[in-house]
């Protein structure tokens, strides 16, 4: 199974929507609430956000694939391939 | 000030902003009260009403950016989508808003 990690926000709608996504397909994930995390944490997600040239949040890594934004449809694709 | 009540003086506040820029409140009521109850949440953390979906940087010319309404800060990228980030503010003839992507689908990358 491929490892998925999250980076999202606590405030953020799309964000409870992708964490719900994965819960519902029994689907293991880290994640972290940037906005929850420790200054050093949210240094880390930045600059991996930014050299992803990523525009929000959700952040999703599925094996080697980043995803921005919840897209559902982006996330089944990634977990199959 | 009471979460209830701010969450009615933000939104008085952002109808006069929003509609001339040919924006308007998100119909999913729904999703409208929940953002402008985390949006009260940011406003009484930070002292301001900042986005609930972008990261704040503790910088300050960047944060005012997503100040919200952040509209006319992001305008074109919001009319290629016909909505804001969070989805409160849609463009003014969108009626179905969950057939909007939260971001363009070329988000994805590899």
């Amino acid at each position: 199974m491929k490892t998925v990690t999250l980076y999202t926000l606590s405030t953020c709608p799309w964000c409870h929507k992708a964490k719900k996504f994965f819960t519902d397909r029994h689907v293991p994930f880290s994640d972290t609430d940037f906005d929850l995390a420790d200054q050093a944490t949210q240094a880390k997600i930045l600059k991996e956000l930014d050299a992803a040239g990523a525009t929000g949040f959700p952040y999703a890594k599925i094996g080697d694939k980043v995803i921005v934004g919840y897209q559902p449809d982006a996330y089944a694709k990634a977990l199959s391939s | 000030m009471e979460t209830e009540s701010r969450k009615k003086a933000l939104q008085y506040f952002f109808e006069k902003i929003v509609a001339p820029l040919g924006f308007k409140f998100t119909p999913d009521a729904e999703l409208k009260d929940f953002l402008l109850e985390q949006e009260v949440v940011l406003e009484k953390k930070h002292g301001i009403p900042y986005c609930p979906c972008q990261p704040l940087r503790n910088e300050r010319a960047r944060d005012m950016r997503i100040v919200c309404p952040c509209i006319p800060y992001n305008r074109p990228y919001f009319d290629s989508i016909k909505r804001c980030w969070c989805g409160l503010f849609v463009h003014q003839d969108v009626t179905d808003p969950d057939s909007l992507p939260q971001l363009p689908p070329g988000d994805v990358h590899s």
